[in-house]
């Protein structure tokens, strides 16, 4: 199926799925979602990433981090500044070595030297990684070159992935004249010439408009489609719940918690929130063990009822009951009801913790 | 190779960065012509270029004295101007319109006239032990050169005592008959001799280099080689390019040895300095007049392996630092210390022994040791332009282990 953004209605929806200009997948390329097991153990395992640790200077970057991502996988890699992300992608890239730990790639243990390995990675770093005084095709074609890509097979696939990224118009235009977007499109489609089983993107989306943003999130999409794996590594909570199937948070080079999107959701809070007119002092010792109450505004409190996704509808239902029977018995009158579920983001805030990061 | 595709997008980036281009070829050009017109040796000026201006005040005004003056008059290092008077002659080399003063006193026919033939013979115990002053004769210069006096007084004391003998042998004539039988028979001999040895002998010998700019010689080398060298900070500069873009973790993260990369890098200067170095040589010889020397194709071999020392050194700097301050820094001391040790800012025969001792651990001394051979000499010395080539390569290598030892830390 040859698919383009015009014909794309999900591309209006800026993150959910859609397809990306140009990007080709038949039927023995694609690699079903479906595939991937809930538990986060993959059948077809691309990456293997054991126990990997590093550390500068006595400082440890990462410590025993331990991961895998199957082909056809989004795996969202998240974690605060300073938390290893980028030097695990940078040992996944060959360009720091390990300490200690495993990784194993496509069956093949990791050896930065070996040429057919560098063949299977495709990296976006986060920084721009282009020439500015080169075109757009040149910079593709010296990048194809060098893995080895000549003739036709590069004029046809640098025609292809020019397609992919928007930049047809612009093929020969340098690439210092580009806006950030059309960069960022670039730096990503250098990555992509060479056709990598697994893609590793570092927060491919910094500093670029919304249409840009989303046409790359659909080439992600896209690549996933084809059987390729990605570990997606962003700040972008709202990319990461739309694109990827795993996630793991890393900070200070551990792992804190890894799984499909629901698993690591259920685990956080959906909090009722009922608003009543009433004071702490008369209702909080009666709601003890039940709810928290917060003072509102004058003759206002907020009665706040915890509850894991995970717990029962029966147990919340029956906390509930009571909780409004005692407000009855109080005379507290209820002016409203709201359920606050919290996201990746909080999730990501409650396991790596609010303070400020360098 | 992944090598010459790095090669040939750093050459093409280059000839889009006209302006390092131009600057690395017309920065050393200028230098040279500026250094020229300074010497007054520009455009083959220096063919009567650096003479002595010498003031001459011939107060004998004789035959005999005529005869200093007009050996004087042919050496072509001197200057003649006469002076009626000593006073004035005196303000003209006060003034530093003249380096030096020569006085010819008005007894010198008559203390030539006192002089016997033991006295020829016997310069230093004779009637000349005096030198000049035994003759009426003064020489002095300005303080500027101070020695330029010393070289005038010697000349002018040698001339005399060549043209002195035929008036003291006047004095003797058996001896002196005698004497011109055995010089002519002995002109005879000698020549036939020539004409049986050398009969192809040019009339016009001389130094291969005589009618050539000795200035540019010495000028044009040495100030390539110390342009050559800084080609250091544009490498340097590149590096810390591709590192600031980014792209030099693509190119780590794409199949290419860190060696192809090294050289990779590395090619594009090496051509870079080779256009450079043949530019300044062609400048050299079209526009100064310099001689490439007997044996000009000896410049081919230390032309490339002086640029290789300098590229090889350039990447080693680019793998020391780490940002465009510190390639200013460290690149321009480094080679401009290197520079001024070795003796490209001033000719190594200039230096005192230790010094140009010291200069040897610097790849543009073995350079600069290579093209003095060739551009200066009549006959260059093979083994020492090898030697030197040899030299210029360990330095090559020696730079290049360093970089490979540090191109890991390159990000």
């Amino acid at each position: 199926m040859l698919c383009s953004s015009d014909d794309n209605p999900s591309r209006q929806s800026g993150l959910a799925s859609g397809c990306c200009k140009g990007v080709t997948v038949t039927a023995d390329e694609s690699s079903p979602l479906s595939a991937l097991a809930t538990d986060g153990k993959q059948a077809m395992s691309l990456l293997d990433v054991v126990e990997l640790r590093k550390s500068y200077d006595g400082h440890v970057a990462v410590d025993g981090l331990s991961f895998s991502v199957a082909a056809g996988e989004i795996f969202g890699l998240l974690g605060p500044n300073g938390a290893g992300k980028s030097t695990t992608m940078m040992m996944l890239a060959g360009l720091r070595a390990a300490d200690s730990g495993s990784v194993t790639i496509d069956g093949h243990s990791f050896d930065s030297g070996a040429r057919e390995l560098k063949q299977i990675l495709g990296v976006v770093p986060q920084d721009l990684a282009i020439y500015p005084d080169l075109t757009a095709r040149e910079n593709l074609e010296f990048f194809g070159k060098l893995y080895g890509i000549r003739g036709k097979t590069l004029a046809e696939r640098v025609d292809r992935i020019l397609g992919q990224i928007g930049l047809t118009q612009n093929a020969n235009s340098y690439g210092k004249t580009f806006s950030g977007g059309m960069k960022r499109r670039l730096n990503f489609g250098v990555a992509l010439l060479h056709q990598p089983k697994l893609v590793i993107l570092d927060e491919p989306t910094v500093g670029v408009d919304p249409q840009s943003r989303s046409h790359l999130l659909d080439c992600v999409r896209e690549l996933s489609m084809a059987g390729v794996g990605v570990i997606y590594a962003s700040h972008y909570m709202e990319e990461v719940e739309a694109l990827c199937q795993r996630v793991a948070i890393i900070d200070k080079g551990k792992l804190l918690t890894i799984g499909t999107l629901d698993e690591l959701l259920s685990k956080t809070r959906a909090d009722l929130h009922l608003r009543v007119a009433g004071s702490k002092p008369r209702l909080g010792p009666r709601l003890v063990g039940l709810a928290d109450v917060d003072p509102l505004s004058e003759g206002e409190v907020l009665v706040v009822m915890h509850r894991n996704r995970r717990d029962s509808t029966f147990a919340i239902n029956d906390r509930l009951t009571l909780v409004l029977e005692i407000l009855k018995q109080a005379g507290a009158e209820l002016l409203s009801i709201e359920t606050r579920e919290h996201n990746l983001e909080q999730l990501f805030l409650e396991l790596t913790g609010r303070r400020l990061r360098d | 190779m992944n090598a010459s595709q790095i090669t040939r997008k750093d050459l093409l980036l280059l000839y889009r960065d006209r302006r390092t281009l131009s600057v690395l070829v017309a920065l050393p050009l200028a230098f040279i012509s500026i250094l020229g017109f300074s010497t007054g040796q520009l455009f083959n000026q220096g063919m009567k270029a650096r003479t002595y201006n010498v003031a001459l005040v011939d107060a004998a005004d004789s035959l005999l004295s005529e005869k200093i003056v007009a050996k004087l008059r042919d050496m072509k290092a001197l200057d003649i101007t006469n002076f009626s008077d000593l006073s004035a002659a005196k303000k003209a080399l006060a003034e530093d319109k003249m380096h030096v003063l020569l006085y010819i006193g008005p007894t010198y026919d008559e203390r030539v006239g006192e002089l016997a033939l033991w006295d020829l013979f016997h310069l230093d115990e004779g009637r000349l032990k005096d030198g000049l002053a035994s003759l009426d004769i003064q020489v002095e210069s300005g303080s500027f050169l101070a020695n330029a006096s010393e070289l005038v007084r010697a000349l002018v004391f040698s001339f005399a005592v060549q043209t002195i003998p035929q008036s003291v042998l006047d004095k003797y004539p058996k001896i002196k008959l005698s004497m011109a039988r055995a010089a002519s028979e002995s002109r005879k001999s000698l020549e036939d001799h020539l004409e049986e040895r050398q009969p192809s002998l040019p009339v016009d010998g001389g130094p291969a280099h005589a009618t050539t700019n000795i200035v540019y010689q010495v000028l044009v080398p040495s100030y390539t080689v110390m342009f050559v060298f800084f080609i250091v900070n544009f490498m340097a500069r590149s590096f810390i390019g591709e590192r600031d873009m980014g792209t030099l973790s693509r190119l780590r993260m794409a199949p290419v040895t860190r060696t192809g990369l090294m050289i990779g890098k590395t090619v594009p200067f090496l051509v870079i300095s080779l256009v450079q170095t043949a530019i300044l040589f062609l400048a050299g010889k079209l526009l100064f007049g310099m001689s490439w020397g007997p044996e000009a194709w000896l410049i081919l071999p230390v032309m490339i392996c002086t640029s290789m020392a300098a590229t090889s050194m350039g990447l080693m700097v680019a793998t020391l630092v780490r940002t465009e301050a510190q390639v200013s820094a460290y690149g321009n001391f480094l080679v401009l210390t290197m520079a001024g040790i070795s003796g490209c800012m001033m000719p190594r025969t200039w230096q005192p022994e230790l010094m140009q001792q010291v200069g040897l651990i610097t790849p543009h001394a073995w350079a600069l040791i290579a093209y003095d051979q060739i551009l200066t000499r009549e006959t260059p010395e093979f083994s020492v332009v090898w030697k030197c080539c040899g030299y210029l390569l360990a330095f090559t290598a020696g730079f290049f282990a360093v970089s490979w030892a540090r191109a890991g830390e390159l990000d």
